[in-house]
């Protein structure tokens, strides 16, 4: 039990909590919002409009600026549902349940953009919209793992059997992510090596990266809204009966 | 020994030995040629075999694409700096399928020594760049070729 | 380790061998449940050339792929059994409340559940390649890699099971959570027999395979007991 544990810090106790998450989290959404606007909108108009074309791809090439962030958080998203999965199993915690299931969707779509948008690149630069190659079809596989967690939650009745559950099919998914991280290392193909390493100078000329860099801060954000509001919902869905929740709804009527 | 000792050094042993196997195995793997990619230099040493379908990349060698006039059938010549593979394709190429690019053909070779093609694919490099910066590093790069000249 | 104070009275490997010998018994005893995967495994292998092409020629291209596409689906369809019958009667809160390690229990039964439907999908498979007319040097890595990959589909297919035996009509739904995690082993499988095919040396895949086998039976036992777990009790 988390109570029992005084190392934890007081936020961690109040974020387990719904109603506390409820309350800590309103300020948030404004600036959220706020940021995620100015980011997108930003680097969108950077990345579109003003960024150089490249000198092979030409224009087509700025698809990334949509391909990239989404790709990121597609996998990112994964572990952030793992996670709170895996929290949840050990702390028996129940909001981070509520986390995950708000994170299964939001990832699916994401992965969904990710395979979309790469297809569309595909076509002006590969010649062909689909390619059975190692980090697609990952990134497929992915798509699929998210809905197996999401359709597994919607069959159990019992919702905290039903959090259980689908945190341990996400976290037998996870053996999966090192093996699409590492595909493109293992098999020589198509999908051309990572373009952002971690360990090196980016190999896109800054023109071109720094709009990207402010998209994928926007993306991040967005994700933080959106999953936080998620969350929201499902805590006012869970908790409708309980006392704070009826008086928030007066007081919102009034 | 106490029968949950004993249990626990079950689940211990368990998993050591199997996590060795796993390690053992893919370390294994991956000193075999598991993708069936070839290089043309591998092709000239004659480690591919004839009759299978393998890949072979390169980078296209400038002036080597010749088009067959009356057919779609293209000739073009792959380079890895240290051998080079003539490559037969019978197609409509991609759009970035160029002179000095990079290209993936799958097929197999034939007798003559040639490779036929059954798909072509452009594989760009990882780098982005405007085309003003490609053509100053182009520029770069043939001054260097006539400074050693 | 639920209940440390409960010393454990049949020693664990004794147990271990019961519940093999338990389980095979009953399989023995529904032989007719226990063909029902093959004979899937060879029913759909007569659809192929009705469906696709009775050529010789272009069969033996397509008959890696699809008899280890069948051989996984087959192993599908049988990993639904693999806890249902002992989740119905109370076996499986008997073995979950038993002071007895789950995750060796559960290796028991998907130990058996391979034995049952993989090897004999395995022995069965050169049956297959005939009628597919599957080229001569494909057999062994045929039967090789199926004996490595229909292990590790069971020790996949458990989780899956495992996951889903609360569930009613859970079938379906098992497919579709297991499907993903089955992807690389149908990848390296079947690619090994087309390596073969070809004339070239399938080590390299058959080495993925078998470490994948010792992978999936190193989080297995574990993630299915946990499942076991939440299935049974919330």
């Amino acid at each position: 039990m988390a109570r029992t544990r005084p190392i934890m810090p007081a936020w961690f106790h109040r974020l387990g909590s719904p109603k506390g998450f409820y309350s800590m989290t309103t300020p948030w959404l404004p600036w959220l919002a706020a940021a995620s606007l100015v980011l997108l909108i930003g680097g969108a108009v950077w990345g579109l409009g003003f960024a150089p074309a490249d000198a092979k791809q030409g224009n087509s090439f700025r698809i990334i600026y949509i391909h990239v962030p989404s790709a990121f958080l597609a996998l990112a998203g994964y572990y952030v549902m793992a996670v709170a999965g895996a929290i949840g199993l050990i702390w028996r915690m129940k909001l981070s349940f509520v986390a995950m299931k708000a994170a299964a969707p939001l990832g699916a779509a994401l992965t969904l953009i990710s395979l979309v948008t790469g297809a569309l690149w595909g076509k002006p630069t590969w010649g062909t919209y689909w390619v059975w190659d190692a980090r697609i079809t990952s990134m497929l596989v992915l798509f699929f793992l998210y809905l197996g967690v999401i359709a597994l939650h919607y069959a159990y009745t019992n919702g905290e059997a039903a959090g259980k559950a689908a945190a341990v099919l996400a976290l037998v998914g996870t053996a999966n992510i090192p093996i699409i991280y590492k595909s493109v290392d293992w098999w020589y193909t198509l999908h051309q090596p990572a373009t952002i390493k971690l360990t090196e100078a980016p190999s896109m000329h800054p023109s071109m990266f720094q709009p990207l860099l402010v998209m994928i801060a926007g993306f991040y954000c967005l994700y933080a809204l959106v999953l936080i509001l998620n969350i929201r919902a499902e805590i006012l869905h869970r908790e409708r009966g309980s006392h704070w929740v009826v008086e928030l709804a007066r007081s919102r009527r009034s | 020994m106490h029968p949950i000792r004993r249990q626990r050094l079950i689940a211990v042993i368990f998993v050591v030995v199997l996590a060795t196997v796993a390690v053992g195995l893919v370390t294994y793997a991956l000193r075999q040629n598991i993708n069936l990619f070839y290089t043309p230099s591998q092709i000239t040493a004659g480690e591919a075999p004839e009759g299978t379908r393998i890949r072979v990349g390169g980078m296209v060698v400038p002036g080597s694409v010749q088009r067959v006039p009356g057919s779609l059938e293209t000739l073009f010549t792959v380079t890895d700096g240290a051998g080079e593979v003539k490559i037969a394709y019978t197609g409509i190429l991609p759009d970035l399928f160029a002179e000095n690019e990079a290209a993936v053909a799958t097929g197999m070779m034939r007798e003559d020594g040639t490779f036929g093609a059954s798909e072509v694919l452009a594989k760009h490099d990882e780098n982005y760049m405007p085309p003003e910066v490609a053509d100053a590093m182009e520029k770069a790069m043939d001054k260097a070729h006539e400074a050693r000249q | 380790m639920s209940a440390p104070d409960v010393v454990p009275t049949l020693a664990t490997g004794r147990a271990f061998r019961a519940l093999l010998v338990r389980d095979l018994t009953l399989a023995f005893r529904h032989r007719g449940e226990m063909a029902n995967p093959l004979i899937f495994f060879v029913m759909v292998a007569t659809l192929i050339p009705l469906g696709v092409t009775p050529e010789s020629r272009q069969l033996a291209a397509l008959a890696p792929g699809i008899i280890w596409v069948m051989a996984l689906l087959a192993s599908l369809l049988s990993a639904e059994s693999l806890f249902l019958a002992d989740y119905r009667d109370g076996t499986l809160e008997q073995l979950v409340l038993s002071p007895q390690p789950l995750w060796l229990m559960v290796l028991a039964k998907i130990t058996v559940h391979w034995l049952v439907t993989g090897l004999p999908l395995t022995l069965l498979s050169p049956l297959l390649g005939i009628m597919l007319s599957l080229p001569a040097a494909g057999f062994g890595s045929l039967m090789v890699s199926l004996v490595l990959g229909t292990a590790a589909l069971s020790m996949i297919g458990a989780i899956g099971a495992a996951l889903t035996v609360a569930i009613s009509r859970g079938g379906l739904l098992l497919s579709l959570i297991v499907m993903p995690l089955y992807m690389p082993v149908l990848i390296f499988g079947a690619s090994a027999v087309q390596l073969a095919v070809d004339g070239m040396s399938p080590a390299g895949n058959l080495a993925v395979l078998g470490a994948l086998l010792a992978f999936s039976c190193l989080l297995s036992p574990f993630a299915t007991a946990g499942a076991l777990r939440v299935s049974l009790h919330g």
